[in-house]
Order: structure tokens, then C-alpha cells, then sequence
């Protein structure tokens, strides 16, 4: 990897002995652009319009949402006043190698761009921690119970669409088996082991499918059991994603039926962060939760 | 985990004394003691309220944050010697803080696998996340016990779970005794924790230090910490103490080498640059 960094020329702490991922250096460099911008004192506004571009555009180029133009990282280092011949090429080699093709190109055609998004933070998460009501949480899911969830709002797809979303999903998985996993800390409700999608053979399997999740050192379960009581997401399912890299900040993601929300400002953040820290005080311990789920599964 | 048996000693030692144990609220719009730490070690389990009590005594006293990396990385050598050196097999972390890198358990199971820890904190943050995250899979063991260390007898009894109170344990108390003020008996709770644990038993502390800055800093401090509490800004009284008074927490036992010093000053790994000065005095005891 480059260690040559735009800006300070110092190395990111922790990028040198991974592998570089597309998502964190869309997402560093958008945050060094960002603070060049602010230092030259330059409005979104007034950047976009040197690319021509909106402000939003600008937005999600400093968020990292969005693959960079190596002219438009030029032209915008151009106007941030970044004339230094050897940072201007840090930068663009970085530029570049965030452009790279990631993994799901393939699956573009079952991909929304809202989800696209979500695959590129997930991937590039050091932790990893969701509260469920609804489904098991996609990283854990089984072929059979996959399919299920997917044909549930589909009802008139085809099977080749349902097979490559199935596929889509299962491949997401792997990020479980890779070296230097992410934390993934999830909590569910009990109602995600009792709805029996795709009936009950399939979610006996799912279930063990659980119990064999949680073995992982780097996962975690938890249930909140109906016993407990209403619990403090009211809302519904959400997940939060936190970076090794400290200066990026942490990214609530909530699904909803056609697009997602992702939140970064840290006074929304610390709103989920709370009801998430909540929640996991009220469930079951982690060895409690696999007892548990071994219990319902014989229910099952 | 084992059976649950009333460890010797426990309820004939308390003294009588009716010592105040408060559960925290889940509260996040008061800042307390371990998420401000959490901030200062650089982690992201904190809230607003919890930042700007912690930037506020930053401007007092930069050396805030090398105080926490220092007591940090105090705990680090301090149960390395105590698993390694003094052969110790059982820790009763008390004050465990939101998880970080290097926790107690991780640095003891790395020298003796079979070791087990149990961990006592009183902060619904650091329930959530240590009940979650401090788990072993080896061949060790943990446990978590939610509850205010001044409730002696529900920390050693729910102890009892995982500890061998017959065989030696190294009670660890980083950073804590200051949040307990004079009334709550301070010195009868380690007293007490210690006339739990068999001769051959360490006791691992450190405190905030009274005397560790000029007198005007420390006033300014003491007097920012007092407001704060006043305006429900935070969760704990803060209660610094001498060098002296922190070396009573250790009354009857013998002080490993070096002594009673500043936590990066204790058996510093060799080429560590100073890095400041912390606030925090600290010392390794045996239990004769």
C-alpha cells in the first residue's frame, strides 16, 4: 500500500498491514479534501460549482459515498490552494485506488445504490453492532432462511433474482471468515427467533445456525426476551458501524422498505448509541442467549 | 463457572457499617467517570455531557489524558507481574470500565490460560458493554457482577461464582477508590475485600492524587470537580488523596519494588519515553 499521505505525508496508523479497502479510502480521503476545503475557507457550494456539481455531490464526496473523478480531485485541490506537486500526487494515487471495482459490482442488477453503500461500510467496519426486531441479521442467515426473507416482498420475481440476491447475501458472509474480522455485536429481539420463516425445518437450522455463530470470539449475541418487557428502541432495526481508523466517525444505518438512512453527525449517533448500550444492559447475557436459543429451537 | 459458595469471611467483616451503594442511572445526559475516561483513552463510548466535563478539566490539567493512558497501561504491567511473577490465577477486577484494548482478563490469559477473572462495576454503560464484550473462550473463565463496591458482601458473595476464595486472589481497584468520598468508609471497603482473600493475596490501587500538582492547579481542580457535581454536570464526587492517605489503602501489607509512585513510574517497560505526568499514585501489595 501507498503510505505516502496527502496532507501531513504521514501514514494512516493500522492501513499499512491490511488490505486497503475501497469504502475507508473513499472515506479518508473525502475527510482530508473536507478539512482542505474548510481550511481554504471555501463553502460545498462553491466547491461544487468548480466541478460542476451540486453541493450534495460535494457532500458525498467528503463522506466518502461516492467514487472519486481523478480530474474533479485535481480540479478541487486546484481551488483548496494544494499546489505542492508531492501531495497533489498522494492524493491522486489515493484517489485512484479507491476507485477500484469492489466485490458486489457483479450483483449491480438486484443492488439498490442505498444498499451499495451499506455493503461498503460494512465491509470496511471494525465493529459492527445491530439491534434486530425482525429478521436474523443478514451476516448470520442461512441459504434456505435467506430465500425465504428475499421471496417475502417479491412474490412475483423471478428465480434468477432470487437466486442472485440469495447469492449476494451469502457472499456478504464471507466477511465473517476473513483475516482481522470486524466485531459484530448484535442484539435481536426474541421475536426474531420465534417468527418461523420458511417454516419451521428451515429455522431449527437457522437457529443452529446462531448457536454456532456465537462461538466466533469476534461475535457476540444477545436476546431481549418478551419477559423483559417493551425495550427502548421503539423505532425498529438499526445498525451501527465504527471504523479503526479514529477520525472516521461512526455511521447509524436504518433500513427502510425502499432506500436507508445513514446518520454520521455525532449528536444523531449518540441518540442510537444510547438506545443501543441500553438495549444490550437489558438482554441476556451471551452464554444466556445461546441457552436460549437452543431452548426455543426445541420449541420450534 | 462454579457453584455459588459464601466465600470465608464474608459477613463477619463488614463492621457493622452501613455503607451507601447507589445503582447509577443510565443517565447520559450527566457525565460520569468511566465514559470520561473512555474519552480520554481515545475510545468512542461516550456522550456530549461526558466531552465536556472531560475538555473542561483538560484545560486545567493537560496532563488529563496521559494520566488515563498511564493508568492504562499501569494495569497492563501491573497484572502482567501479578499473573507472571506472583503466580496469581484468580483477579477480582473492581472498577472495570468500559472495555478496551488489554483488558485484565486478556493480558492475564495470555501468561496463564486457566486464569479467572470477575469483573465488578456499577455504570449501566460498562454493564452493557463488559457483560458483552469481557467473555473468555479459552480455557479460562469470566464473570461480570453489577454492583457498587461499597456493597462488600454482594461483590464477594456474587464472586464466589467464578473465585476460589481459599486459594489467592489479586483484587485490583485502578482508578476507583476517589469516586468512594471519607463517609462511605473507603479504607473499611478494601479492609474488607482483603480480609476476604487468603495470605498470599495481592492488592493492586491507584488513586488520584492530592498532592500531585502545585496547590493553585489542584485547588482550581478540586474547585471545578466541586461545581460540576453541584450542577449535576457529573455522576461521582471526586475525593483526591495524599500520597500518605492512598499508602493507608494498604495498611498491614507488604509493598512490592518500587513502592508507592505515579503510575508510569511503576516497573515502566524498558524505552518507554515519559510521556507527562500523571495525577495518579499506585502501588502493588502482598497480603502477608
Amino acid at each position: 500500500m501507498n503510505t505516502v499521505m496527502p496532507g501531513g505525508g504521514q501514514p494512516i496508523p493500522g492501513l499499512e498491514d491490511q488490505p486497503v479497502n475501497a469504502t475507508v479510502l473513499r472515506m479518508l480521503l473525502g475527510s482530508q479534501l473536507r478539512r482542505l476545503r474548510e481550511a481554504a475557507g471555501i463553502t460545498p457550494e462553491q466547491a461544487g460549482s468548480h466541478i460542476r456539481a451540486s453541493r450534495s455531490k460535494i457532500s458525498r464526496l467528503e463522506t466518502g459515498r461516492v467514487g472519486f473523478k481523478l480530474r474533479d480531485v485535481a480540479d478541487l485541490l486546484t481551488l483548496y490552494g494544494m499546489t505542492d506537486e508531492q501531495s497533489r500526487s498522494g492524493f491522486l494515487s489515493l484517489a485512484r485506488q479507491s476507485s477500484a471495482p469492489d466485490w458486489w459490482a457483479k450483483y449491480g442488477d438486484v443492488l439498490p445504490d442505498w444498499f451499495e453503500t451499506y455493503l461498503g461500510l460494512e465491509s470496511a467496519a471494525s465493529v459492527i453492532r445491530s439491534f434486530e426486531i425482525q429478521f436474523v441479521h443478514g451476516l448470520f442467515q442461512t441459504e434456505d432462511y435467506a430465500r425465504a426473507v428475499t421471496k417475502l416482498g417479491r412474490r412475483s420475481a423471478l428465480t434468477g433474482e432470487i437466486e442472485h440476491r440469495v447469492a449476494l447475501r451469502l457472499r456478504r458472509q464471507e466477511l465473517l471468515a476473513r483475516p482481522n474480522p470486524p466485531r459484530i455485536w448484535s442484539v435481536m429481539d426474541e421475536a426474531v427467533l420465534r417468527r418461523p420463516v420458511g417454516g419451521p425445518a428451515v429455522m431449527r437450522a437457522q437457529l443452529q445456525q446462531l448457536i454456532k455463530a456465537a462461538e466466533l470470539p469476534h461475535v457476540t449475541l444477545q436476546v431481549v426476551p418478551f419477559a423483559r418487557g417493551g425495550h427502548a428502541a421503539a423505532s425498529g432495526s438499526f445498525t451501527v458501524l465504527r471504523f479503526e481508523e479514529h477520525d472516521l466517525p461512526d455511521v447509524v444505518y436504518a433500513e427502510q422498505l425502499t432506500s436507508a438512512i445513514y446518520l454520521e453527525q455525532r449528536s444523531d449517533v449518540e441518540h442510537y448509541l444510547e438506545v443501543m448500550d441500553q438495549l444490550s444492559g437489558e438482554a441476556l447475557t451471551p452464554a444466556a442467549t445461546v441457552r436460549f436459543i437452543g431452548q426455543v429451537a426445541r420449541e420450534t | 463457572m462454579t457453584s455459588g459458595e459464601t466465600p470465608a469471611g464474608v459477613g463477619t467483616t463488614s463492621g457493622g457499617t452501613a455503607r451507601k451503594a447507589r445503582p447509577l442511572p443510565f443517565d447520559t445526559s450527566v457525565a460520569n467517570q468511566a465514559r470520561i475516561y473512555d474519552y480520554l483513552l481515545g475510545g468512542k463510548d461516550n456522550y456530549a455531557a461526558d466531552r465536556a466535563a472531560a475538555e473542561a478539566a483538560l484545560k486545567l490539567v493537560p496532563d488529563g489524558a496521559f494520566t488515563a493512558r498511564a493508568n492504562r497501561a499501569f494495569l497492563g504491567r501491573a497484572v502482567r507481574y501479578l499473573a507472571g511473577e506472583a503466580g496469581m490465577r484468580q483477579f477480582l477486577d473492581i472498577g472495570t470500565g468500559i472495555p478496551t484494548a488489554g483488558n485484565t482478563h486478556q493480558v492475564a490469559q495470555a501468561i496463564a490460560p486457566e486464569t479467572r477473572v470477575v469483573y465488578v462495576d456499577y455504570d449501566p454503560v460498562v454493564l452493557a458493554h463488559a457483560r458483552a464484550l469481557l467473555t473468555s473462550h479459552e480455557a479460562g473463565a469470566t464473570d461480570y457482577i453489577d454492583a457498587d463496591l461499597r456493597d462488600t458482601e454482594t461483590v464477594l458473595s456474587q464472586a464466589a461464582r467464578l473465585l476460589d476464595f481459599t486459594r489467592p486472589v489479586a483484587v485490583t481497584l485502578l482508578a476507583i477508590m476517589h469516586a468512594i468520598p471519607d463517609d462511605d468508609d473507603p479504607y473499611g471497603i478494601v479492609a474488607t475485600l482483603m480480609d476476604a482473600v487468603p495470605s498470599g493475596s495481592y492488592l493492586a490501587l491507584s488513586h488520584l492524587a492530592s498532592d500531585a500538582l502545585d496547590e493553585k492547579t489542584q485547588q482550581s481542580l478540586e474547585e471545578l470537580t466541586d461545581r460540576m457535581v453541584q450542577d449535576r454536570m457529573v455522576q461521582q464526587q471526586f475525593t483526591y488523596r495524599t500520597r500518605e492517605q492512598v499508602a493507608r489503602f494498604f495498611a498491614g501489607m507488604d509493598l512490592v519494588e518500587p513502592g508507592l509512585v505515579r503510575v508510569e513510574e511503576w516497573r515502566p517497560d524498558p524505552g518507554t519515553p515519559a510521556g507527562g505526568t500523571s495525577l495518579l499514585w499506585c502501588a502493588v501489595g502482598r497480603k502477608p
